[in-house]
């Protein structure tokens, strides 16, 4: 008895060991979804301070590259609107309100891992809630994954649990567009019809049929169109148009779903 | 009873975590390749402290970084396991006295029993690392180049950083 004794706390490290390694293996794989999700939110909300003072900085000495980029985006934006002043009514309230859009800054993001995630400085508070689309003034850039009070993670393209509903621009061509790791510029979409009408250089946009993101909202070009072997789908590959490693500003379509859309998918769905 | 005060642990665990997640995270070489250099802690812990020391310090240094990269759990479990292997690993690359305190470094162990020291901890770490965070397994070719070119950048941070304190902390007996 006394050896027993004498022997366990010789090796109480062992037991030690067992202890840590289990609770961070739970941690790990432990963890679902909502799990998951509660665990980046709070850590976000411990983190975020940390992470808004370094931005904060990094930002200073981009200043000048975002005064480009902003310029640039107005010449296009002023374009736009001469384009379709037109066709629409554009002095009446709605047209010109930024209702619906939330402007929020990047204040960490990777896009070097298998699954990538960036936080913004926006929560609930500003009326984030989790599903709504992100978007940059290049593109796509993903969908929030969860909203905590101040701040929100967004699962962005690059992370294997994405998938944005996506079409070729001016055609009905459509498919689900996904990410498998490496290369941060390219992502996949997949079973895409045999017959559909795409091409390498074709541009690839949203299309609006959720309510995530609105219409055309450019996601990227085609760079290579793969025919599979099971002779009915293909394989897209898509230069993103965004790019992920350099996002400061995104904006979050935060337009309400429409609930009565979403109301009949529940109903068609159970 | 250690011989480095805990105050002065607490602040390297900080240092290091804070390197990691703000600067070495962000490195991204060929889209894989990243240095996981806060395992530099582990390495250094000399041969006078308790094992049990070891694996907390260790695992508290993985969550520290997990809490900030968001990755619950990852860091943690790579780093706790390398802790575990860390005193054996010593022994094996030089015979220790039983009185003698021994800070693993260049200047202590050899030169080239120092580099094969920390490539074998930087390669069983990062193994881990690498298989734990692409679960499920697919691509073993990717897998493993990502740990090899990891391990040589690590391995790289790791010997200058030897080069260029170890003259400033080392005290020759």
């Amino acid at each position: 008895m006394r050896s027993l004794l004498d022997f366990i706390v010789r090796h109480s490290y062992v037991f030690l060991f067992v202890l840590l390694e289990t609770l961070s293996l739970v941690l790990l794989f432990g963890f679902n979804d909502r799990q998951k999700e509660a665990f980046l939110t709070s850590a976000n909300s411990l983190s975020g301070t940390l992470y808004e003072w370094r931005t904060g900085v990094e930002q200073y000495f981009g200043l000048r590259k975002e005064n480009a980029v902003l310029v640039l985006e107005n010449a296009r934006l002023r374009s736009l609107i001469y384009d379709l002043s037109d066709s629409l009514d554009l002095t009446t309230e709605r047209a010109l309100s930024s209702d619906g859009v939330v402007v929020a800054r990047v204040i960490d993001n990777s896009v070097r891992k298998d699954d990538n995630y960036i936080t913004i400085d926006k929560g609930r508070r500003d009326g984030i809630a989790q599903g709504m689309g992100v978007y940059s003034s290049d593109g796509v850039v993903g969908i929030v994954m969860a909203a905590g009070r101040n701040y929100s993670v967004i699962m962005p393209v690059l992370n294997g649990n994405t998938s944005i509903s996506c079409k070729v621009k001016g055609s009905d061509s459509f498919g689900f567009l996904e990410w498998y790791g490496g290369d941060p510029y390219v992502a996949q979409i997949k079973d895409m019809p045999y017959h559909s009408a795409v091409e390498t250089g074709d541009t690839i946009v949203t299309t609006g049929f959720t309510s995530v993101f609105p219409e055309n909202i450019p996601v990227g070009t085609v760079s290579n169109v793969e025919r599979m072997k099971n002779g009915y789908t293909l394989r897209v590959h898509v230069n993103l148009a965004v790019d992920m490693s350099d996002l400061r500003w995104v904006y979050v379509h935060s337009r309400i779903r429409d609930a009565e859309i979403d109301e009949l998918l529940r109903q068609v769905e159970e | 009873m250690g011989t480095v005060s805990f105050m002065r642990r607490l602040m390297t665990l900080v240092l290091l975590a804070a390197l990691q997640v703000f600067f070495l995270n962000r490195i991204v070489l060929f889209g894989y390749v990243t240095p996981l250099f806060y395992i530099w802690m582990i390495v250094r812990f000399d041969s006078s402290m308790s094992r049990s020391g070891i694996l907390l310090w260790a695992f508290f240094l993985g969550l520290a970084i997990d809490v900030f990269s968001g990755t619950p759990g990852l860091n943690a479990a790579s780093a706790t396991l390398l802790a575990m292997f860390q005193p054996g690993l010593l022994k094996l690359f030089v015979a220790l006295d039983r009185h003698d305190v021994l800070v693993p470094g260049s200047d202590s162990m050899g030169g080239r029993q120092f580099a094969g020291y920390l490539l074998l901890m930087a390669a069983i770490h990062h193994t881990v690392y690498f298989i734990l965070r692409s679960i499920p397994l697919g691509d073993w070719t990717v897998l493993a180049l990502k740990v090899v070119f990891s391990v040589v950048l690590t391995f790289v941070f790791m010997i200058v950083a030897e080069q260029s304190f170890s003259n400033s902390g080392s005290k020759r007996s």
